[in-house]
């Protein structure tokens, strides 16, 4: 479908912060009428899909992004680093002969984008002479709309001075802490502003907002060998400033300090195969890790085995693989609400949903795109394409990947209650897993001796080491709906070139029985 | 690829307009030009490629001990002053950092080793398919499937600030890697190269390599984990070395909070780190990696001996710590370990009763930063080897071990070194090395 100018310039309120009649509660975002666009934008779409058409393009879709990144960082009681970046520009992807073309300009007007689009069509078709097969998208409704993350107070409104001194103030209560000697202080705040259009219609504005706070404390003791840090265990997540003002920071920053000094002072961890109380905390990176990255379908088939690796998850074993015990179900959505890689629609144009991955414990489907559907003869996209900025290739990125919760109004202090001999941790430290997602290994922020269903005390220098899908099927209790929580990173990495993808995952507590647990000090 | 444009001169005019913006202010620009395009190839398909020319600007605005940087890629006039009012009003409002070093005047740089090749201009989007298609011609014929990437750059970096420094370099860089595997998945192998010169880039070298790694390393006999006398390739190598950095930062050592901080404060210099047959050095203009003779300061890269016959000579400083302790602050170039006097891998080989050849680490992290202990694991390919020969393959495994061990136990080094970036450029030779601790089993291929 020709996109007209005209349409492009015509549209009712743009990114209105009201919501309009939506399928989802108003925490996960408000949706809009399609986007006026200013008339820079508008040339510069039109002219990228209508010159890479006339040049052959049967496909063509033109992306402009602003992305914002802001990060101010302190160091005991004074500001270290205060920096910002920002990148604009239109990236224009076509596929020519069934090869899929890019290229991309930092400069978003009518001539530049259509620069871009020529040369993205004449790289097509060189890429189809040495390609083996067509690209076949799967079909996507045309929609056309926009839609705004929640966020009640933009952080790149917020001073550097007020984030500054709320870091440095953090400090000041972590510092009364005898032993307590370092502290650092990071607030990163992220903002994505991209129009999506495509030869066949869509056309599409999002505004997303996410914050990532942390604060981290070094004690020392001069009669103790070596040093601990621990780091705050608040997840980064979509919102605003609101999301650090409300946050418990400043409440915990002192016990923070208390627990760096304890870690220090802590006896090391009796290694051999423990019982594990995993706090959501730190189950949301072993999530990630082993179920996350492992049903990825371009990774399962092979078309990621020169960076990121394979997966054992490989379409023969579709509804045949016992991932987990029969109590774990993994869902993916990117509509979480506060989700890291929450939003209305990927970076395909195709609107984002809910599904299983992983249904009691079998392995029952995969994240695709629409190029990817096909491949596992599947006829809708599971929405997941995403690009950082206007200069990268979208391609399969990892959606919200959570574990639903138990029916039963289970806490952790019930996991720990029911545990007789056990190590509990929380807060994500080292983390690592082999390129086909079996062998991980991850360190904590804290882990607590568990003895006779209480915490006994801190021990240090713990890891578990364990196989992804020997570690699932040893889950015996999961948390309850009130126990979950979401946890995520602004960075993970994929592709070539690299490419940062902020993705949450959601968790309750859950017990893991005979774990590999592992004293560091004695690798 | 396009025709530079001049880092120079936008360099200056974001300067003359910085300071417009905010006369009172210590004002540093930093500008880097990039015309860049890569290719990105998998089962016989081109999965992706991308090509761009931008130019990036950052100022760096200092109002006495509160300062800020901002940057874009929008280098038009009016852009460049609101880039300017931002970075203006968020140093101002910042609190003070009183460890802020003043801007660094005119500095005198070395001859300028030559980092750029106009070749570059050769590589297109049309060419650039030359890459998938050797690789595609060679895994076909070898019975493989496989997967690569192709990147290449043109930059140009300058940097212009209000107290008179003026430093400019450009260079091209070139990096290849691919990945072939046994079509059931019972073997993988994986080759790269990377340089500063097209004719260093050989797609069809590369391909096989991966492909006789893949086939070797097909079908691997379990072997149970343990302390292995390791023969390390390159990657492998590299992929280590680089988290010693961190650890030679002579403010963490001073502060107690290093693998090299000493009980009472004492200073690890002139310790034996390694074994006295490595020596590590980083110099600029070093044939094999030249770059940049300045750093995104503007500080002169000097060379710099860090560990010479195993004693660790160097500590790391930036400008304020320098300052602090009556020290010079560190500007580096690429890392160079060498001391090796074998002629080839094979000949680390031979020198081996029962122990594994490693081809490359992957996904490896800190574990345990008191001891320097690093966890990650071994891929493409793990030999085993006894009485000097290779048997075959055996499973991957997972690894807790430290720089410091890998290099305090090595009894042998190729005297070629290999150009390989992990988190910075080095330039490595293969290496043998005593009680490398494979913790786990990987059944990962």
């Amino acid at each position: 479908m020709k996109i007209d100018r005209r349409e492009l310039l015509i549209g009712a309120g743009a990114l209105a912060a009201t919501a309009c009649a939506s399928r989802l509660p108003v925490s996960f975002g408000a949706f809009g009428a399609a986007p006026k666009l200013s008339p820079a934008v508008a040339e510069a779409i039109h002219r990228a899909i209508e010159s890479a058409k006339r040049a052959g393009a049967s496909y063509v879709d033109a992306r402009v992004v602003r992305r914002k990144w802001e990060t101010v960082s302190t160091r005991e009681d004074h500001i270290e680093w205060v920096s910002y970046r920002e990148t604009y520009g239109i990236g224009v992807r076509v596929i020519v002969n069934g090869a899929w073309g890019f290229s991309s300009a930092s400069r978003v007007d009518g001539a530049s984008a259509e620069s871009a689009a020529l040369r993205a069509v004449v790289a097509a078709a060189a890429n189809a002479h040495v390609s083996e097969r067509p690209v076949v998208l799967a079909p996507a409704p045309l929609i056309k709309g926009s839609w705004v993350s929640p966020c009640a107070t933009d952080p790149f409104a917020i001073s550097v001075a007020e984030k500054g001194e709320y870091l440095i103030d953090l400090w000041r209560s972590a510092r009364s802490v005898p032993g307590a000697k370092f502290g650092a202080g990071h607030i990163t705040s992220l903002g994505e502003w991209k129009v999506f259009a495509s030869s066949e219609g869509s056309l599409l504005e999002q505004k997303i907002t996410r914050i990532a706070p942390s604060f981290s404390v070094t004690a020392i003791d001069p009669s103790i060998e070596g040093f601990e840090s621990v780091r705050s265990e608040l997840a980064p997540s979509l919102g605003g400033w609101e999301y650090v003002a409300q946050s418990n920071l400043k409440q915990n920053a002192q016990q923070l300090a208390e627990n760096a000094v304890k870690k220090l002072r802590a006896p090391a961890v009796v290694a051999g195969e423990r019982d594990l109380i995993i706090a959501p905390s730190n189950l949301w990176l072993t999530i990630h890790e082993s179920i996350g990255h492992a049903t990825e379908l371009d990774r399962a088939l092979g078309y990621e085995m020169d960076m990121a690796g394979t997966s054992y998850a490989t379409p023969d074993k579709l509804h045949k693989l016992r991932i987990g015990s029969p109590i774990v179900t993994f869902y993916a959505d990117k509509t979480t609400p506060g989700g890291l890689a929450t939003c209305a629609w990927d970076d395909d144009g195709v609107e984002t949903y809910r599904w299983d991955l992983i249904k009691n414990g079998v392995f029952v489907d995969y994240q695709t795109t629409r190029d990817q559907a096909a491949w596992i003869h599947e006829r809708k996209s599971r929405a997941t394409s995403y690009a950082q900025d206007h200069k990268s290739v979208a391609f399969q990125r990892m959606p919200n990947v959570s574990l639903a919760p138990s029916r039963s109004d289970i806490s952790v202090d019930d996991i720990i209650a029911a545990t007789d001999d056990g190590i509990f941790a929380t807060g994500t430290n080292s983390w690592s897993i082999d390129q086909q997602r079996y062998n991980f290994q991850f360190s904590a922020q804290m882990a607590y001796e568990i003895k006779k269903g209480k915490i006994v005390g801190p021990v240090r220098h713990f890891a578990y080491q364990s196989n992804s899908i020997q570690f699932w099927n040893s889950c015996d209790m999961i948390g309850g709906p009130k126990s979950w929580e979401l946890g995520g990173a602004m960075d993970d990495g994929k592709g070539e070139p690299m490419q940062s993808n902020a993705v949450s995952h959601g968790c309750p507590p859950a017990r893991f029985r005979r774990v590999n647990v592992l004293s560091t000090r004695n690798s | 690829m396009t025709e530079s444009t001049d880092a120079v001169k936008i360099a200056d005019q974001a300067l003359r307009i910085a300071k417009l913006v905010a006369p009172s202010a210590d004002v540093q620009v930093n500008v880097h030009e990039s015309s860049e395009g890569n290719i990105r190839f998998a089962l016989g398909v081109v999965q992706s490629c991308g090509e761009e020319s931008e130019l990036g600007v950052n100022i760096r605005m200092v109002f006495g001990k509160r300062s800020a940087s901002a940057s874009s890629n929008q280098t038009d006039e009016e852009s460049l002053r609101s880039l300017a009012e931002r970075v203006a009003s968020m140093a101002k409002s910042s609190p003070e950092d009183p460890e802020i070093m003043p801007l660094l005047g005119p500095q005198k740089y070395a001859q300028a080793p030559i980092a750029f090749d106009p070749a570059i201009t050769t590589v297109t989007s049309a060419s650039r398919t030359g890459v998938p298609a050797a690789a595609n011609h060679i895994f076909s014929e070898s019975g493989l499937v496989g997967a690569g990437f192709f990147e290449y750059a043109a930059s140009e970096y300058s940097v212009a600030n209000s107290s008179g420094l003026r430093a400019s370099s450009r260079e091209t860089s070139l990096g290849l890697q691919m990945t072939a595997r046994t079509p059931d998945g019972a073997g993988s192998g994986s080759a790269r190269g990377e340089s500063h010169l097209v004719s260093g880039i050989d797609a069809v070298a590369c391909a096989k390599v991966a492909a006789k790694k893949a086939k070797q390393s097909a079908h691997p006999k379990t072997l149970e984990p343990g302390h292995y006398t390791v023969v390390l390739e390159p990657p492998a190598v590299a992929e280590l070395l680089g988290f010693l950095f961190n650890s030679l930062d002579a403010r963490s050592i001073d502060e107690g909070r290093s693998a090299l901080s000493r009980h009472g404060g004492a200073s690890p210099l002139g310790e034996l780190i390694a074994s006295p047959i490595v020596t590590l050095r980083s110099n600029p203009a070093d044939p094999d990696m030249p770059c940049a003779p300045f750093d995104g300061e503007g500080l002169p890269r000097e060379p710099i001996v860090w560990v010479e016959n195993g004693a660790l000579k160097s500590l790391s400083y930036s400008r304020y710590w320098a300052a602090k302790q009556g020290k010079k602050p560190t500007s580096m170039g690429g890392w160079h370990l060498t001391g090796g006097v074998a002629e080839s891998t094979d000949e680390l080989v031979k020198g081996v009763k029962r122990g594994l050849l490693v081809t490359r680490f992957w996904y490896t992290r800190h574990l345990d930063p008191q001891k320097g202990l690093i966890t990650g694991l071994t891929r493409d390919g793990v030999l085993l080897i006894e009485n000097g020969e290779i048997v075959g393959p055996v499973n991957n495994f997972r690894f807790n071990e430290s720089p410091f061990n890998m290099l305090k136990n090595c009894d042998a080094m190729t005297r070629k070194t290999t150009r390989v970036s992990s988190f910075f450029l080095t330039c490595v030779p293969a290496i043998r090395t005593n009680s490398f601790n494979m913790a786990s089993i990987s059944v990962a291929i």
